[in-house]
């Protein structure tokens, strides 16, 4: 038995902690996270307070755990809600090409080319301000962006020798798409997907710092990395933590969206 | 390639007459009236009528998209409920600086992260490799509005190199012009490198794989021509791709940017006027947004057998 | 060589009018228009009134006084005015201003072409009439109103009307359309670049109502002291103070959670002033709910408000529960009675109402300069301690401006923009809901004492009225005032003479060294 590679190795372990300390944080937190303390506002970290407090007094480490599976939750939903619906688009688009693709990628370069903000607007206003007009906004913002690159990808495999031997073999459409276009569309896919992750872990603290602030009750990330910026000089503690904690998630899954590539990818197969 | 990019461009407008008709229904149902924005809190109902009346938004919204469209035929865009200003002059002068940061921004990253990427694959899984990717990432997980702050702390009040408020078009003063934009470029460089050094990285990891690859190894070719040859220029098709997804969504998205340096670009226009329900600018600002995405995309196609000789444009 | 120092010193104090220098400002949004009262927002408004003078003019306290009028004289039945004008005033461009301007600027005004905000509330729309406006000679204007008002003056002086400024014809061009303000103010408009930045210039031949360098308000001792002020549009609080530290900037409003930390800073200065601006929490007393007089009253009784003021403010701010601010002359012994803290009485009045649990949501808006969400989020626990569901949702501002006006709230954290006349401070959210869904207190009976209010001028009795509202206010529980607004400017420490006031960056009287 070999050893795993070593972004499967330090991504594990990430994702791992990630997944303890976002479960320990749905059921304890050393304090509760949305109890104000104002005689400990901005208090730097101490024995009482391992990360510091915020400019209400509230605990930041208990808050971190708290938002770790609020943040991880919206993030998951979103990309799933994007890769999935992208991806049907983009394949079949890809695939059958001609007028049906036109008509398809008209619809998806409008959504692509509404700036992500506005769409974020307008959907929460109809859904409402809350976790799920956030993965709701978010998931339909992304989606064109999967179709797309799922459609140049079927676009360029299309040309390749096996898609024709399959063809020529009398497989069916759909049975070629999906045994032998989809396998491949999942490299590009991993990436994105593990971009996206990252985008929305961020997207939700853009939001945020332009006014539009849309935190659910519970605290995420996002919203305390936004919210920390006025104090940059004063307590750099409240951006540092939650700004790390979002870098080293991303770095997690990204290095094991990099080794579970390997492993899903059909070229790969046999070669490790 | 001509009837190809003359049917890209008459597949546009079906596009961005979707965005027109989408984004002005949206924009009405999103909660909020431009008049009792500008009246404040101490406004009447009669003078939020009045002031509605008077700006047109009492008629029907058939109607009041009629208007909107017949005029958008004719090339007008309207005026600001805000400012009164006309709104066509207004993007343009707006859109050329965004541009000019965002042009910039992304080149300089591709050129940067590009080859890095490339190299990555390259030496996959080897500490070169898990080094540049977890630079990528952390660049790609500090927001902007954060990179930017610590810029501008930096640059601005702890070197006192580069000028912290304000904005001097290039055109008025060309060398104060070039100081004022460096900090929000320079921004936008360290995210997008994060962006594409992660795409490029994948997409040249694809080619290497691939089987002619192998025979091109196996024929003897030394590995950097091999690299050069085959990998990065197969590599290049799909991150060209993205760097058409990057630059249609950083119009959108660098309203952050923009509001950090005081630039007064598109981003902060679209931002500004979205706050202020300032329908008429949305509108024109989405369409103008979508119309230079879907000119980007259709360039973007066209170059794409350029890169890909496999795909034919049709 | 110390003698040599101390006289290179001086030179330039002794020099100062001649040395004047110019300053950069920020504010936080450009101004909608340079056209008076007509396309304007408070900051648009601040612009144009250091440019242009009204008859009248709020002074420190917010009680109108003559400006461009050196007296003002009603007449016994209460309905004429007699405004006899100040000699020597001059418009930038060096015309004398005579009656014929005045006539002129109204009859503009009363036009509803030119768009003027107020136009209503001088036509009869809104209650109060000019019938006419007459200039018997050069020096003189008598206005006739159809009954007695007591708030004419304060409706002139109103800075959301522009003061009512009396503008000289040649600030609209010959097809009707408005140039650029050619004013009597202390400064002259210098340029605008749309959202980049607006500039003035002082205005030489200035005529000071007073000149004893003491500043009141718009009237009193208005000397433009600086060459040029340059306005700097700048959004982001946080690069407003990179740009300070710097120097890149010289003065501006700052964030109350900036000011212990700027106040370390060794070139810089910051001075606080409490305002008009009333910071609320509405109530829908419609709401299944809220509709609870005695849910109301546990409310504002579970709120240990100096610990909410404390936090929402930063500690620069006062509680003040009451709707009159306390610059007021009306702002007395009563006034400063209002609302106690008390858990125990609390958990009683929650009892008696009935309360079971039901959820209260509580709008707030995150726009960066109003403590809307701070307090809000402070209100939430200490509602949550005293065993209230509280919960809080945050809008932009549009869409909770949107749901004020519909009345579609349960509680909001709101900002009162500044209103000094007591009887507007009550009109402002005193009205029936039927008909008005934004108000917030329908009570009949004290909407009677606010149109008594409204059209006596007898100061006792005024106080009187003003007493008993406030009691109601405090009684009924429609909703809860909390503290006033607070100017926070912190400015070079090179710049002297600079006061805060109102909101307003008035640069009159204000120097600076080199």
């Amino acid at each position: 038995m070999k050893l795993p590679p070593l972004n499967a190795l330090i991504g594990g372990g990430l994702i791992g902690t990630l997944v303890i300390v976002a479960s320990i944080g749905a059921l304890w937190t050393p304090y509760d996270p949305l109890r104000l303390s104002f005689r400990y506002k901005l208090a730097p970290p101490s024995p009482m307070y391992w990360l510091g407090t915020d400019e209400f007094g509230r605990d930041v480490l208990s808050r971190l755990m708290a938002g770790a599976a609020t943040s991880v939750w919206i993030s998951i939903l979103t990309v799933t809600l994007a890769v999935v619906l992208g991806t049907l688009i983009g394949v079949f688009s890809g695939y059958v090409r001609g007028w049906v693709d036109r008509v398809i990628m008209a619809f998806n370069d409008a959504l692509l080319a509404f700036p992500g903000i506005l769409l974020a607007l307008g959907l929460l206003a109809v859904v409402g301000a809350n976790k799920y007009g956030i993965i709701l906004a978010l998931g339909i913002a992304y989606t064109p962006s999967v179709a797309r690159v799922v459609r140049g990808t079927v676009l360029s495999l299309r040309e390749k020798e096996f898609i024709s031997a399959s063809r020529v073999m009398g497989n069916s459409e759909a049975f070629t798409m999906a045994r032998h276009i989809l396998p491949n569309c999942i490299a590009p896919l991993t990436v994105l997907a593990t971009s996206m992750f990252g985008y929305v872990l961020l997207a939700e603290s853009a939001l945020s710092f332009l006014g539009l602030g849309v935190p659910p009750p519970a605290p995420t990330w996002g919203n305390m990395l936004a919210g920390s910026r006025p104090y940059i000089g004063q307590a750099v503690w409240l951006g540092i933590f939650p700004g790390l904690c979002i870098s080293l998630t991303l770095l997690g899954i990204n290095l094991l969206g990099d080794a579970v590539r390997d492993k899903l990818d059909p070229r790969m197969r046999g070669t490790r | 390639m001509l009837r190809f990019a003359l049917t890209r461009v008459a597949m546009a407008l079906p596009t961005l007459l979707i965005v027109a008709v989408s984004v002005f229904v949206l924009i009405r149902l999103i909660p909020g009236d431009p008049a009792s924005l500008m009246l404040g809190d101490l406004a009447t109902p009669a003078s939020i009528a009045d002031l509605r009346a008077r700006l047109g938004l009492d008629q029907s919204l058939f109607v009041q998209f009629g208007i909107w469209f017949g005029n958008l035929l004719k090339g007008d865009l309207g005026i600001s409920i805000n400012t009164q200003e006309p709104i066509l002059p207004l993007i343009l002068s707006r859109f050329w600086i965004s541009a000019q940061i965002v042009l910039i921004a992304v080149f300089c990253a591709s050129l940067v992260a590009v080859p890095a990427g490339v190299i990555a694959a390259w030496k996959q899984d080897s500490g070169l490799d898990l080094g540049l990717v977890t630079v990528a990432t952390l660049l790609l997980s500090i927001p902007t509005f954060w990179l930017g702050l610590l810029l501008l702390l930096f640059f601005g009040l702890k070197l006192g190199w580069l000028p912290v408020v304000g904005y001097v078009s290039i055109g008025d003063d060309p060398w104060r012009g070039v100081l004022y934009l460096v900090m929000p470029i320079l921004t936008l460089f360290l995210h997008e490198i994060g962006v594409l050094l992660r795409m490029a990285r994948a997409s040249t990891l694809e080619v290497l794989r691939l089987d002619y690859v192998t025979h091109a190894r196996a024929k003897g070719l030394s590995e950097m021509a091999v690299l050069w040859r085959h990998a990065f220029k197969n590599a290049f098709g799909p991150t060209w791709t993205l760097i058409g997804l990057v630059l249609g969504n950083l119009l959108g998205g660098i309203a952050v940017v923009e509001t950090v340096f005081t630039i007064p670009g598109l981003g902060r226009l679209l931002v500004d006027a979205i706050f202020a329900r300032d329908y008429p600018v949305i509108q024109g600002c989405m369409l103008f947004v979508a119309f230079t995405y879907v000119l980007v995309n259709v360039v973007i196609d066209l170059c794409y057998p350029i890169f890909d000789p496999r795909v034919t444009a049709e | 060589m110390n003698r040599l120092l101390a006289s290179a010193c001086l030179l330039p104090l002794l020099a100062g009018p001649v040395l004047a220098q110019s300053l950069t400002v920020a504010v936080q949004a450009d101004v909608r228009s340079i056209n008076p009262g007509v396309n304007r927002d408070d900051g648009t408004d601040d612009f144009a009134l250091q440019m242009v003078e009204g008859l009248v003019g709020y002074d420190e306290g917010g009680t109108p006084q003559p400006l461009l009028a050196e007296k003002v004289a009603l007449s016994a039945d209460g309905k004429t005015y007699t405004f006899t004008l100040r000699k020597g005033v001059k418009f930038h461009n060096g015309a004398e201003l005579s009656s014929a301007d005045v006539l002129w600027s109204w009859n503009r005004y009363m036009d509803a072409k030119t768009e003027w905000r107020c136009t209503s509330d001088f036509d009869g729309r809104s209650g109060l009439k000019v019938e006419s406006v007459e200039a018997p000679d050069a020096q003189t204007i008598v206005m006739k109103l159809d009954k007695p008002n007591a708030l004419f003056l304060d409706s002139l002086a109103r800075t959301d009307c522009a003061m009512t400024a009396i503008l000289h014809k040649d600030s609209v061009k010959p097809d009707g359309t408005f140039d650029k303000p050619i004013g009597t103010g202390p400064y002259k408009f210098g340029e605008w670049k749309r959202s980049e930045y607006f500039t003035m210039t002082a205005f030489e031949g200035y005529a000071s109502p007073k000149t004893d360098g003491k500043a009141d308000g718009y009237v009193g001792s208005k000397r433009p002291l600086l060459k040029e002020v340059k306005f700097l549009v700048v959004k982001d609080p946080a690069t407003v103070k990179a740009g300070l530290t710097s120097g890149a900037l010289d003065l501006s409003e700052i964030l109350p959670s900036d000011v212990a930390e700027i106040r370390k800073l060794p070139t810089l200065e910051v001075v606080t002033a409490a305002t008009a601006v009333r910071q609320v929490l509405l109530i829908q007393t419609r709401d299944a709910v809220m509709g609870n007089q005695k849910l109301r009253q546990a409310i504002a009784a579970a709120l240990d408000m100096d610990e909410v003021v404390a936090a929402a403010s930063d500690n620069l701010g006062q509680t003040n529960t009451s709707p009159i601010h306390p610059g007021s002359s009306y702002f007395g012994a009563v006034e400063k009675q209002g609302h106690k803290f008390d858990p125990a009485r609390a958990k009683k009045l929650l009892a008696e109402a009935g309360y079971k649990g039901e959820k209260v949501v509580i709008l707030a808006n995150k726009r960066p300069r109003v403590p809307s969400f701070p307090a809000a989020v402070v209100v939430q626990s200490m509602l949550q301690a005293a065993g209230i569901n509280a919960d809080i949702e945050v809008l932009d501002w549009a869409t909770q401006l949107d749901r004020y006006n519909k009345g579609n709230y349960q509680m909001q954290s709101f900002s009162f923009s500044a209103r000094f006349d007591p009887a507007l401070a009550f009109e402002q959210f005193a009205g029936p809901k039927d008909k008005q869904p934004r108000k917030v207190w329908d009570n009949p009976q004290a909407q009677e004492k606010i149109e008594r209010l409204m059209s006596l001028s007898d100061r006792a009795e005024r106080q009187k009225l003003v007493d008993e509202l406030h009691k109601a206010v405090i009684d009924e529980v429609p909703l809860i005032f909390m503290f006033n607004g607070v100017d926070a400017i912190a400015h070079s420490k090179r710049i002297t003479g600079f006061k805060p006031w109102q909101s307003k960056l008035r640069m009159w009287e204000v120097t600076a060294a080199k």
